[in-house]
């Protein structure tokens, strides 16, 4: 009992430790991502482009939490990978740019922007 | 006991550790630094002044004063605050307070709608104080949630609690959190300037044509500089600011800039807005000739093809005199176009709206002369021009600029001759946009200009322009040589100049192609000759 109630003292205060470092996302430069890269790729393939709007911000954690691509042929965070990025740079300019920034940070960065742009998001928002 | 101290900061230690590193040492094998915000000097969640509910923009300000102390004071000296400017050429006293334009037309007695873009808080009448500190809005310049607005109709200030508005319309505007958003304050933004500056007009890139929401984060075929996947700018990079005094005027537009490329620490240096600020006066390194065109022909005028390039139609017309019209239930009616686009409203009229716009060309020299509420027009088949584009080929100060010419029919008064002011916005009895009544609207708009009315009405041919200086299109989408030198030359009114194809001057033309032909005669004639001359040997 009293090893569990260290340990959960530990967990909680180590959460706290890692909260004051805890990355600030910023939901511009997922914008961008999302636009330059997600919704440039979509546009041409059979899916079609998807509007941030056209989930709330329920499904759209829901969605990235399942981490399931293409029905789950795939995954999300392969798409916001720096192996992604480094693999299509040479023809992506927002690739290019953001090439060095840490996989959660990138992603961390689109979720920010899915969510302020679901459809219950503080800026719904469009493809374009 | 010593023995639970040593497992517990272990425990410490390794939860830790594991909840910190865990995820990224499972990913890469090199561990990522610490976010680090590149963006500003000071994270404001840290500040024990905005560890508070806000209420109120007020009281958000009064917290941003206690550090920045002269903030306030820089503000008020400003256009952003004042909404009023004294042309020194034309010594007309300009400013949004003041200025009628064929748009939404004024703010007199529209107050509570209009400042919703002003940088303060409480300006609902023309009472408000321009000498308080507390009033200047922080966050409008400030934010960078994205969150921050400030509904039409709250006097300029942003809504905290759930509000239903208009009261009775059963639409509800959500409360915004505003200690979030002051925690996250952080440099201006393409955003920021663009909640005003691109829904000029009354709505997204209804006014300027070249500002509209694609420039938030637009492509480089829509703006070379802002490219959000290349340079980057924001409107500050080129709008450089000096004690929160934005630079740039469109009151007094630099129409010519000779001072050359802006360099540290050389006094003087005028607009730093201009393309010339950073370009110099030379730009082209391999087409000399094209230099020579720059002495003449504003940059803008081959490098912006097109206005409103972003998949955003900007209003192009504003027909106010078939406003008022009612369905046969007597309601407001709304029309659209095939795009879904409102092209009648009964409380502004009938619209017309384009993208992708060819603009007008004219000479211009910088001066603009506004026809204000005091000034004296005649109605006739000519449009009354709201402001005046000084210029013209000889002056030595003009150039050849892009420009919308935003036409429109907007009322006046016929007895007193002169532009009319009315009461739109407001959820009153005698607001135009409520009871589409212009002979409630007019008076009291009139009154709260304090300019006299005859109690008449109609309504008169207007056009306003304004020089296009945004969307700056990549190099290899500038205009190409028979966009003005040919006969159907985009610059076909421009008067005073000679543009090769686009003129005809016979006496020029037989000198010029007689030159050629003995040119050539001269050519072929001496290769001839040195042909024979070499046989002969």
């Amino acid at each position: 009992m009293k090893f569990t109630t260290q340990l959960a003292a530990g967990v909680a205060l180590s959460l706290l430790a890692s909260a004051a470092f805890a990355y600030d996302a910023d939901w511009k430069r997922g914008r961008v991502y999302y636009r330059s890269v997600c919704t440039s790729c979509h546009a041409v393939q059979p899916v079609g482009t998807i509007n941030p709007s056209s989930k709330t911000k329920a499904e759209w954690a829901a969605y990235l939490k399942a981490d399931k691509h293409a029905k789950g042929k795939d995954t999300v965070k392969q798409y916001v990978s720096k192996a992604y990025r480094a693999s299509i740079k040479s023809g992506n300019k927002a690739a290019e740019k953001f090439a060095a920034v840490p996989d959660q940070e990138l992603l961390d960065d689109v979720a920010a922007f899915l969510t302020k742009g679901a459809k219950d998001g503080d800026a719904p928002a469009s493809c374009n | 006991m010593r023995h639970a101290l040593i497992r517990a900061a272990l425990l410490l230690c390794s939860a830790g550790w594991l909840v910190t590193a865990g995820p990224v040492l499972a990913e890469e094998s090199q561990p990522e630094p610490k976010p680090l915000k590149l963006t500003t000097t000071a994270d404001h969640t840290k500040f024990k002044e905005l560890q508070q509910t806000f209420n109120s923009g007020p009281e958000v300000t009064k917290a941003c004063l206690r550090c920045h102390t002269e903030a306030a004071g820089q503000i008020h000296r400003t256009k952003h605050w004042k909404w009023e400017y004294l042309n020194p050429e034309t010594k007309q006293t300009l400013g949004k307070k003041t200025v009628v334009n064929n748009f939404c037309i004024s703010i007199a007695s529209n107050y509570a709608s209009c400042t919703s873009c002003h940088v303060g808080y409480g300006w609902k009448d023309a009472s408000f104080d321009f000498a308080s500190e507390e009033n200047v809005d922080c966050l409008a310049c400030h934010d960078t949630t994205g969150n921050y607005k400030k509904p039409p109709g709250f006097a300029g200030n942003p809504v905290v609690k759930d509000t239903e508005f208009p009261p009775g319309s059963g639409k509800i505007i959500k409360g915004i959190d505003l200690t979030k958003i002051a925690q996250k304050v952080g440099k201006s933004s393409r955003d920021t300037c663009g909640a005003c500056h691109f829904n000029g007009g009354g709505g997204d890139g209804v006014k300027h044509g070249d500002m509209d929401s694609s420039l938030a984060a637009p492509t480089k075929d829509i703006d070379v500089h802002m490219d959000a996947e290349g340079l980057d700018f924001t409107c500050g990079t080129c709008h450089k600011t000096s004690s929160h005094d934005v630079a740039g005027s469109r009151y007094t537009p630099t129409a010519k800039d000779s001072k050359g490329a802006h360099v540290r620490g050389k006094a003087d240096n005028g607009n730093p807005a201009t393309c010339v600020a950073c370009h110099g006066n030379g730009p082209h390194k391999s087409v000399a000739r094209l230099n020579q065109h720059a002495t003449k022909i504003a940059c803008q005028t081959c490098h912006i093809p097109t206005y409103a390039r972003g998949g955003i139609a900007t209003k192009m017309t504003w027909d106010w005199s078939t406003a008022g019209q009612r369905d046969a239930e007597g309601k407001h009616i709304v029309k659209k176009d095939a795009k879904g686009r409102i092209v009648y409203e009964s409380r502004k009229g009938d619209f017309t709206l384009a993208e992708n716009v060819k603009p007008e060309y004219a000479w211009f020299n910088g001066n603009v002369q506004y026809t204000l509420l005091t000034d004296k027009i005649e109605k006739s088949e000519q449009r009354t021009p709201i402001n005046k584009m000084g210029g013209s080929p000889s002056d030595g100060k003009s150039m050849i600029w892009p420009m919308k010419v935003f036409r429109g029919s907007q009322p006046y008064d016929p007895v007193n001759k002169t532009l009319i002011t009315p009461h739109t916005a407001g959820n009153d009895d005698t607001g135009f946009w409520k009871n589409l009544d212009w002979d409630k609207a007019i008076p009291v708009g009139m009154k709260d200009s304090g300019a006299p009315y005859s109690g008449k009405f109609d309504f008169i041919k207007t056009e306003m322009s304004w020089p296009i200086t945004h969307m700056v299109a990549p190099k290899d989408k500038a205009l190409g040589c028979a966009e003005c030198h040919s006969k159907q030359s985009r610059l076909a009114g421009i008067q005073g100049i000679y543009i090769p194809v686009r003129d005809n001057n016979k006496l020029l033309d037989t000198i010029g192609w007689s030159i050629v032909f003995l040119t050539m005669l001269g050519v072929f004639g001496h290769g001839a000759i040195r042909i024979v001359s070499s046989r002969k040997h």
